[in-house]
């Protein structure tokens, strides 16, 4: 009898033990599964990111910030920074858009080397054929290696420009200059992983890389070559693809299990409400990867909550055009990792959660003001419910 | 002097399809790659991309031939004509020439 329970303890425990959840990696993580030599690239990626320039390595003459790490730190490396970014772009109605790539735009360089500033320049200006300028808010990257294995089809197949379904929401997708779908920034005017890492180089850090082997232009204005000390490109292509590899590999943030039986009912009740209220219309809750040939992004479902397409948001957080999205135009932010942030919106000018959701306008008007009708507990439990992803 | 510049004449005729050829193989060898980053960004995803594509120079050493192009590009999918200065580097192999990277130098707005 003893022999035929210790027996049935140890079947069941094996049965639990196949059922149990894999455990996921902790914030600022590698993915799950790498091989040993992806693991080994990440760490060498990550050595790049932290990698401090001086004018002497490359930085500037301007610049916003003097690593990739000094922009993405917050709560571990990878995550967000305190930086607020300034853009500026020119928009011709009804719908052309000009980046303004000879004129500075469109990332406006904050700071200047200590060289560039001995000539009276201490930042770049907002061109003055610009018709408007925005604030970025640095995002995280976690996940962005799951992000950019989603194929461009599952993308397409949640689009409704002319909203065929008749409720209310016309998600469309942004186009890089060169045609392409896009799905990387806050306007999702950027098509890869590589292309976003490739480019914070020259335009957030003033450092050229052999896709971008000359300065960018000082307002049109040459860069004096005085203050440019270090030889183009100052960066490898292979040292780019190492950061490219450290983001690609960048697990996504944990979700949050609750044990407290409370919280976990709470919570429940708040992602039936983010359905209701139609939040997951927009903030697609899951999207699967690509077949690939590395394991850690091959078909994995990526709880992104978003669709990563271009909404019309109202006029009160219109901001710059950028490729096809006009200024009122915003990709739907990503969700995932929303506990770990401590500001909200495209120009972190939201203070809370809830401050950011009743800031929606535009077409998510209809599912922000049906939050603001909440209950109390209701408002709550969906609050909770972001907790968790 | 007349013969002098019959010579020269015969000498641009003769050179007009060598450097068409050359044009039109540096049209065929940029497809598929990418310059620049971010939103200055392009990726020659086919030859109808590219409007017109003018050799402003060309180094060349035993290991290495470097152009500088400048271009005028367009997507037929989405809005805007874009004016663009390139770097096209070439290394040799055991096999030719062969396309290593495309640095972008410039990029404008046009149309």
């Amino acid at each position: 009898m003893n022999a035929k329970r210790v027996v049935g303890a140890l079947l069941l425990a094996l049965l639990l033990w196949g059922c149990k959840t894999p455990k996921q990696p902790a914030l600022g993580e590698p993915l799950a599964d790498l091989t040993p030599d992806q693991r080994a690239d990440f760490l060498a990626g990550k050595e790049v990111f932290e990698r401090v320039f001086d004018p002497k390595n490359g930085l500037g003459p301007l610049f916003n910030a003097n690593s990739c790490a000094e922009c993405h730190e917050d709560p571990v490396l990878g995550g967000v920074g305190d930086e607020v970014e300034v853009h500026a772009t020119r928009f011709i109605p009804p719908s052309s858009c000009d980046p303004l790539f000879q004129e500075g735009g469109p990332v406006i360089q904050q700071n200047a080397t200590p060289l560039l500033r001995a000539l009276g320049i201490e930042k770049e200006q907002i061109p003055p054929s610009a018709t408007s300028q925005a604030s970025r808010s640095t995002p995280p990257l976690f996940g962005f290696g799951l992000l950019d294995a989603i194929p461009e089809t599952t993308l397409l197949s949640h689009e409704d420009p002319h909203d065929v379904n008749g409720d209310g929401i016309f998600g469309r997708a942004n186009r890089t200059i060169d045609g392409r779908v896009g799905r990387f920034g806050r306007k999702a005017a950027v098509a890869t992983l590589s292309e976003f890492n490739a480019g914070a180089f020259p335009q957030e850090m003033g450092v050229t890389t052999p896709l971008s082997p000359v300065e960018e232009t000082i307002n049109d204005k040459p860069v004096p070559p005085e203050t440019d000390p270090a030889p183009d490109p100052e960066i490898s292509l292979d040292d780019v693809e190492k950061v490219t590899l450290f983001t690609r590999f960048l697990a996504p943030p944990p979700q949050q299990v609750f044990t407290n039986y409370d919280e976990k009912r709470l919570a429940a009740r708040g992602k039936k409400l983010f359905g209701a209220l139609k939040c997951a219309v927009c903030h697609v809750p899951t999207m699967k990867t690509s077949s690939s040939h590395i394991k850690s992004l091959d078909r994995k479902n990526v709880a992104l909550y978003s669709d990563l397409l271009l909404h019309a948001m109202g006029a009160q957080l219109a901001d710059i055009c950028l490729g096809q999205a006009h200024p009122a135009d915003f990709r739907t932010e990503m969700l995932m990792g929303l506990r770990f942030r401590e500001k909200f919106l495209h120009d972190g000018s939201a203070k809370s959660v809830q401050e950011a959701i009743e800031r929606h306008d535009g077409e998510a008007r209809r599912s922000s003001e049906k939050f603001k009708a909440l209950n109390d507990r209701d408002r709550k439990a969906l609050l909770k419910f972001l907790e968790t992803i | 002097m007349k013969l002098y510049t019959l010579a020269i004449a015969l000498a641009g005729w003769l050179a007009l399809p060598m450097q068409a050829a050359e044009t039109d193989q540096l049209k065929s060898d940029l497809l598929g790659q990418c310059m620049g980053g971010r939103e200055r960004c392009w990726k020659f995803q086919s030859s109808d991309q590219i409007k017109e594509l003018v050799i402003k120079n060309k180094i060349e050493d035993a290991q290495k031939r470097v152009y500088t192009i400048a271009l005028k590009l367009q997507a037929a999918n989405t809005p805007g004509k874009y004016a663009a200065e390139a770097r096209v580097e070439y290394s040799r192999t055991k096999t030719g020439w062969h396309i290593k990277q495309v640095g972008l130098l410039s990029l404008k707005k046009i149309d």
